[in-house]
């Protein structure tokens, strides 16, 4: 503990710069272990948010499950808007017996809408199963290796990523525009 | 690839969407070889509504409506979550007595919950009489909820960002107490007629078995993952509400079969008459009959009617509540497990992104690993202790 206080006190003497995020407990464990990443602001109830390349998910992954993060709580993605990245989460944490407010990261991986294509963390994590089939179906983010990535919800032949914020419903009009 | 015993084509069977214990619309797609599961594929989204596109363009107030929709037999949970997200988003305080009142509604939706999952369950592995049972005592929690939101089963539209909507109406908590008294012995008699019953024993006990690391790994939760031998329930675990003050257990099992889910939530049962008990006891302000008449007797100025901790709702809020920026991750323990919600705000009255993490949906994504194996009759007993309601499967 103390050395990571340490360490995080001398980051941030070096940054010197309000802005940027002080590294969190797992941020510094990662960096220990020579994972490089870049730590995103914490969340509202104090979780590490960790940014990380989609080249390194599963060595980064694979690491956090090492560490004790045995649990992936939620997998979710998200479009940070028209024409912009197509984001990727999984949060984690440290399921144990009588845990009390056990530690909890989230990951985030950016992807380009052109391409939006991610390792799969099935095989870390089962829970992964089903949430990131629906990720899939509803942001068209390809999760490579899935063993079982098509349509979860949709219709197996539906036309298009609902949850993106381009997205437009087809044949979709209001009530009170019809007479 | 499993070797075929019977030595002839391996048997598709399609069982659903449509199909009695199949408990809503599930389909299941499952390949036998002769009695034996060889594989088993789930096929969901019948239910599918969009519920997580719908919240991106309704205010938390229009959207509490929608929300008992997801899984229409703990429509309690669904609410409590809906605002708890946008209210921790804005660090908006709930008074004590609303934090009461929302605990004591939750651990009765935990009861129907459990009610109903129980009489289907006993249902499908043949036993149909407890259906009957479970009805007329959850009858008894909705009558509760007529008297307190004007509705039963779901659209009760009771939890409000800071509170609740209306304060407990004139003698609920007597009936509610009377509730409790009624209840707890009906425990003991569902167990006197099912816990020993050599025909159920039979019937569940070593089936449908998933280890400690493999519950973990999957992302189980609630009684599923309770039963396989882990400690975890978040009402320990976060610290929410006002759970801290009462006196109760967590309850587990370790064999991780179909019997072991069983008796978690048969005790969770009667935890959740122990936790009622002691809110109502303990609640900040007494009954209505008492807030009202101190706030007659004292005056307007008077303790009774300033102190926030006797109020049901803290400020109230605008409708044009705006989320505030930021994001964050908040779930509850429901009936069914992690209920959670991941919401991104964008300074707009609507949120950014609503993602729905619901304890059924990550749940039933075992099936096929448990289904692998196990003979053709036990896919539904082993279903039915899953304890699935396919509104919030596919939301």
């Amino acid at each position: 503990m103390a050395e990571e206080a340490k360490q995080e006190g001398t980051q941030a003497e070096e940054q010197g710069d309000a802005k940027i995020v002080e590294a969190g407990k797992v941020s510094s464990w990662l960096t220990e272990n020579g994972f490089e990443h870049e730590s995103l602001e914490k969340d509202h109830s104090g979780v590490e948010v960790l940014k990380v390349d989609r080249e390194f998910l599963l060595p980064f992954a694979t690491a956090l499950y090492a560490y004790g993060f045995n649990y992936l709580a939620c997998q979710a993605a998200y479009d940070t808007g028209p024409g912009g990245d197509l984001v990727s989460t999984y949060h984690l944490l440290k399921l144990s017996d009588n845990a009390d407010r056990p530690d909890e990261v989230r990951l985030k991986v950016f992807l380009p809408r052109e391409d939006p294509k991610v390792p799969s963390v099935y095989w870390i994590w089962k829970a992964a199963d089903w949430q990131e089939r629906e990720s899939y179906d509803m942001y068209g983010i390809v999760y490579e290796g899935h063993p079982n990535l098509k349509r979860l919800l949709m219709n197996e032949d539906w036309v298009g990523w609902p949850l993106r914020k381009d997205y437009i419903s087809p044949d979709f009009y209001e009530l009170q525009d019809a007479y | 690839m499993a070797m075929i015993e019977t030595k002839t084509e391996p048997m598709v069977l399609n069982m659903g969407p449509h199909h009695p214990s199949m408990h809503g619309v599930l389909r299941l797609i499952v390949t036998l070889d002769g009695e034996d599961v060889i594989d088993c594929e789930p096929v969901i989204g019948y239910l599918h509504r969009g519920m997580e596109k719908i919240a991106e363009n309704r205010t938390n107030t229009m959207y509490v409506p929608y929300v008992s929709r997801w899984d229409y037999a703990e429509g309690m949970f669904n609410e409590a979550i809906t605002v708890n997200a946008p209210e921790k988003l804005a660090d908006i305080p709930v008074p004590r007595r609303a934090s009461y009142i929302r605990v004591i509604m939750l651990e009765l939706n935990r009861i129907a919950n459990h009610l109903l999952w129980l009489g289907p369950f006993m249902a499908d592995v043949g036993a149909q009489t407890p259906f009957f049972y479970i009805f007329r005592e959850r009858e008894m929690i909705y009558d509760l909820w007529e008297a307190v939101s004007g509705y039963r089963m779901v659209n009760n539209n009771y939890f409000r960002i800071g509170g609740v909507a209306a304060d407990l109406p004139y003698g609920w908590v007597d009936k509610c107490e009377d509730f409790c008294d009624y209840f707890l012995p009906k425990v003991d008699e569902y167990e006197r007629l099912i816990t020993d019953n050599p025909i159920f024993r039979r019937r569940v006990e070593g089936v449908g078995t998933i280890g400690r690391e493999d519950a973990i790994n999957w992302g189980l939760s609630g009684p599923m993952l309770r039963a396989s031998g882990v400690k975890w329930d978040l009402r320990k675990v976060d610290h929410y509400e006002c759970y801290d003050d009462f006196d109760w257990e967590v309850q587990w099992e370790t064999a991780g079969d179909c019997f072991a889910r069983y008796l978690v939530r048969i005790r969770e049962m009667r935890e959740s008459v122990k936790i009622v008990r002691q809110a109502l006891k303990g609640l900040p302000g007494g009954p209505f009959e008492n807030l009202e008449a101190k706030r007659v007797a004292e005056g307007p100025k008077s303790e009774w009617a300033k102190n926030p901790d006797y109020q049901f709702i803290g400020k109230k809020i605008a409708p044009t509540f705006k989320i505030p920026k930021g994001e964050h991750y908040v779930r509850v323990e429901s009936g069914k497990g992690e209920l959670g919600i991941y919401i991104i705000g964008d300074d707009s009255v609507f949120p950014w992104r609503w993602k729905i993490r619901a304890a059924d949906f990550n749940n039933l994504q075992v099936l096929p690993y448990l289904l692998r194996g196990v003979k053709v009759a036990d896919i539904v007993a082993i279903l039915g202790s899953i304890d699935v309601i396919m509104g919030s499967v596919d939301r």
